[in-house]
């Protein structure tokens, strides 16, 4: 890089402390809809459980991501010191092929991305890791808008394994969907903080028995379809542990979304997790957990990043 | 190379000079003693070459995390994971000697061809002979001067009894010996070979074919990789105690083969003069008190006292030697005659009966001094004891009526059969035949021709706890010998009741089947753990063989005889199972 270049912009240092300081923070939880008026006739109006059927789908690809920062950086700006994060993220797929009774993992992707807030221009240094890093700036000042950048990177790269897989797979996504195309994708979320049915609908979740399902509801603005699966009796469990709420596009037919919602119910419970292995139990699924573990292993040892990060910057500071 | 390629140095833990870890590539397999070879490159020095042998293959689910995981994966299929399947390698030879370890990642080969022989050492053996089939059929060599003496001696068998591989290896081990003129060199021809047989009548039918050779699949194939022709031994004598009770018809104490075993025995003027009367005195408790004190004077006494008597060549008598033409000692020459004798020393009672009439006399009075050594009445009358015991034991072995002397030159493989003998006359025997080789040797000063001696319980003879003439001549053996030319194959159940010394001095090591517990002991510290956990899980037919030029332990197996070990084995007469070779 011309000396020139260098001298215009603002030095950036990376933090010695650690990344991951500062605000916990769930940015799919700004992807759950809100509470909104409920539209709950669009299968039936005999609201009772309903058992799943397990149409033998042949393939079902499990798509999810995992994310990490690196390191925390600061631009020496003269007008003030500007935030940076420096992340990784990988996504893949488990594919499990139920005919040849085994599963593996494919579409394996790995992001590194330099995150500036502020919308500043500067690149990262070349830093000696495949892949290198990436930059991109975002308008937010804050760290948590940083984190989102990546987050929305992270989501994007997902979309793409989902599209891939959906080609001959049908694909259940850890969390909301992040929908690029319309196939025939659902999205399992495993936690509950807003209750979007009527109180007497939630009834009809707390008589839900393992491999059943609600009918199907849509929450408006939210265009998907969205129902719920129990997929254990947890011992001692209140009555919505081991319940997923699961959601398709709205793009979709309706009678293709009965299919799929039909098939979760009865294909879910069969990957569900155990108590005693997993504190999520059981919605964290057994091949996602698997396959985030992996993805974890494939972002690289996060002390050799750190300190590779640490020699690109100190390198072209001595350049 | 990558033709044998069968997977990659693992580089998620550190290799070592000494060990490491290979992972399979999908469509290959490495088994136990399987051999491997991996080429590193060495900044400065270039391309070393690792060599080294399979101690354990593993397999495992990489990406499971707990046990239950396994039903995920190969049963329900829900979990991704791979399996992974590695070998540990335990390193032979680096070549060029430059100690650096194997490079995370490389490539390893099967080691076949020159780069088995290299893995082996078999290119730097001068005198390779081979001493077993590797897992791949192919030989597996020992370097004749680890036994033959000039860099080391002897070999020590172990393994537990019931599965005969002790002595069926060591005559394995013969029958390569004697049939490799060319390795063994100068004196081959007139090798000697020793082989007491202890137990059984196994041996008795070594000259023999085995008409169950041919029932036994890759038992021909497996000769004929070993270089030597599926025959009997050629040239073997074999010898047996008189039984007891014959009359005067002297037949030897076998129970299923009469013809071609000679009878031996010693008469009195050999027992007198090769001092075998120590043999007689072989227990433990033998070596307490005074009794050595007086069986020492009463071996000089003798052998001042004996005198030949007229017409009776083997016999002796008892005469002061004051009264011998030079006054202090008879020469072998002097003859008394028969009637003059106060007894006539014919065999073992009739020595016994003229050592009371100077040690105990009739008459009640005192000992001679000069035959007791002064040792305490007590004493005297404890030696006399068990002179008695040893005459009923092993009386029938000592004869005035005809010289039948095991003659050892007489075939290159003599084997004497003690199994019908009590345990202290078997004593006596393997002393008497142990201190003849090695006093010839001995007088003569060269080391060939060879003369090897094959011992089972060695445990028996050479104990590690107490002493005895006995136990002092093996150990003499196994420290002297070696230069002697006198090599000592020693075989026993456990080689933690034998003396440390023999054991030692050993310079090839060799184990069967094991007892678990007698395979955690330090005398197999030679062994590698992994071989270790195996020995108890050896087949008949399988050893563990180390020996000074390759640093790892080897299983080797070897084939079924030809020769017979049974009298139901032995062919009919008509039935040649070898015609048709040549």
């Amino acid at each position: 890089m011309a000396v020139g270049s260098i001298r215009r912009m603002a030095r950036i240092f990376v933090e010695g402390w650690s990344p991951e300081y500062g605000a916990p923070l769930d940015p799919d939880e700004a992807l759950a809809p809100a509470e909104g008026s409920v539209d709950t006739s669009i299968e039936t109006e005999d609201w009772t459980p309903r058992d799943g059927i397990d149409d033998g789908v042949p393939r079902i690809a499990f798509v999810d991501g995992v994310r990490r920062v690196d390191a925390r950086l600061t631009l020496d700006d003269p007008s003030g010191p500007v935030a940076g994060i420096c992340g990784t993220f990988a996504v893949g797929a488990a594919v499990w092929d139920r005919e040849a009774v085994r599963s593996w993992v494919a579409h394996e992707r790995i992001g590194r991305w330099a995150v500036l807030a502020g919308g500043r221009s500067e690149t990262f240094p070349v830093v000696a890791l495949e892949p290198p890093y990436d930059t991109t700036t975002t308008p937010d000042t804050d760290p948590a808008g940083l984190i989102r950048t990546l987050h929305t990177k992270m989501r994007t790269a997902e979309g793409h394994v989902a599209t891939a897989v959906a080609e001959d797979s049908f694909v259940i996504a850890d969390g909301p969907l992040n929908e690029l195309a319309p196939v025939p994708a659902v999205g399992s979320i495993k936690s509950h903080r807003v209750t979007y049915l009527p109180p007497e609908r939630n009834a009809v979740v707390a008589a839900l028995r393992p491999r059943q399902r609600t009918p199907l509801f849509t929450i408006s603005e939210y265009r998907r379809y969205s129902w719920y699966v129990r997929l254990a009796d947890l011992h001692g469990g209140h009555a919505w542990s081991g319940i997923v709420r699961c959601e398709a596009s709205g793009q979709l037919p309706a009678a293709e979304v009965i299919r799929l919602a039909d098939r979760t119910a009865a294909v879910l419970p069969l990957v569900a997790s155990e108590p005693h292995l997993d504190p999520r139990a059981p919605q964290n699924l057994v091949p996602i957990a698997a396959l985030e573990r992996q993805l974890r292993h494939r972002m690289g040892e996060p002390g050799l990043v750190y300190r590779a990060l640490r020699e690109a910057v100190h390198e072209r500071m001595a350049s | 190379m990558s033709d044998d390629r069968v997977g990659r140095v693992l580089g998620s833990e550190h290799t070592t000079t000494a060990e490491f870890r290979v992972v399979l590539e999908e469509e290959e397999y490495l088994q136990l003693d399987d051999l491997i070879v991996v080429r590193t490159e060495v900044p400065k020095v270039g391309e070393v070459r690792t060599y080294g042998v399979i101690t354990e293959a593993e397999a495992v689910y990489e990406g499971a995390q707990y046990e239950s995981d396994t039903h995920r994966i190969a049963e329900l299929g829900i979990m991704p994971a791979a399996k992974v399947r590695t070998a540990r390698v335990a390193v032979t030879r680096v070549d060029p000697e430059v100690w650096v370890s194997a490079d995370p990642g490389e490539e390893v080969a099967r080691a076949t061809g020159e780069e088995r022989r290299k893995a082996l050492y078999a290119d730097e053996m001068e005198r390779p002979l081979p001493i077993g089939l590797g897992r791949d059929g192919a030989p597996v060599h020992v370097d004749l001067d680890f036994f033959d003496g000039r860099k080391g001696g002897h070999m020590s068998i172990s393994g537990i009894s019931g599965v005969a591989t002790k002595t069926s290896f060591a005559l394995f081990f013969l029958r390569m010996l004697t049939s490799a003129p060319e390795v063994v060199g100068s004196g081959a021809a007139n090798l000697r070979v020793l082989v007491f047989n202890v137990k059984g009548e196994d041996l008795l039918w070594l000259d023999r074919p085995n008409r169950l050779f041919d029932a036994h699949e890759g038992a021909r194939e497996a000769w004929s990789a070993l270089g030597v022709g599926p025959a009997p031994f050629p040239s073997v004598r074999f010898w047996a105690p008189p039984r007891r009770q014959s009359g005067d018809v002297v037949v030897p104490d076998t129970g299923g083969r009469f013809e071609g075993v000679e009878v031996f025995s010693w008469t009195p003027r050999a027992f007198i003069d090769q001092d075998l009367l120590e043999f007689c005195f072989t227990d433990a408790s033998d070596a307490k008190n005074q009794i050595p004190f007086i069986r020492e004077r009463v071996q000089l006494q003798l052998k001042r006292w004996a005198v030949g008597v007229d017409g009776m060549p083997g016999a002796v008598a008892l005469r002061d030697p004051a009264q011998a033409p030079d006054g202090h000692a008879w020469s072998r020459d002097d003859r008394i005659p028969a009637t003059q004798a106060d007894v006539v020393i014919a065999d073992l009672p009739s020595l016994v009966r003229a050592l009371e009439i100077h040690l105990e006399p009739d008459d009640g009075s005192e000992a001679d001094p000069a035959w007791t050594a002064r040792v305490m009445p007590g004493t005297v009358a404890a030696f006399l004891r068990r002179l008695h015991a040893a005459s009923a034991r092993l009386g029938h072995l000592i004869r005035a009526d005809a010289d039948r002397r095991i003659d050892r030159g007489a075939a290159n493989v003599t084997v004497v059969a003690i199994q019908s003998l009590h345990e202290q006359a078997q004593r006596f025997v393997v002393g008497a035949l142990l201190r003849e080789t090695f006093k010839e040797k001995e007088d003569t000063g060269q080391r060939l021709p060879l003369s090897v001696i094959v011992l089972d319980e060695l445990n028996k003879y050479a104990p590690r706890e107490g002493t005895g003439p006995l136990k002092d001549m093996l150990i003499d053996i196994a420290q002297r010998g070696r230069s002697l030319g006198v090599l000592l194959v020693g075989a026993q159940q456990t080689a933690s009741r034998v003396a440390p010394e023999v054991l030692e001095n050993a310079a090839i090591r060799v184990t069967g089947r094991l007892d678990s517990a007698e395979a955690e002991r330090a005398e197999y510290g030679w062994m590698l753990p992994s071989t270790r956990a195996r020995a108890r899980l050896l087949k008949p037919g399988t050893m563990v063989v180390s020996q000074p030029a390759i640093p790892v332990p080897l299983v080797v197996t070897f084939p079924f005889p030809p020769w017979a070990t049974r009298k139901e084995e032995v062919a009919d007469a008509g039935e040649d199972p070898f015609a048709g070779l040549t």
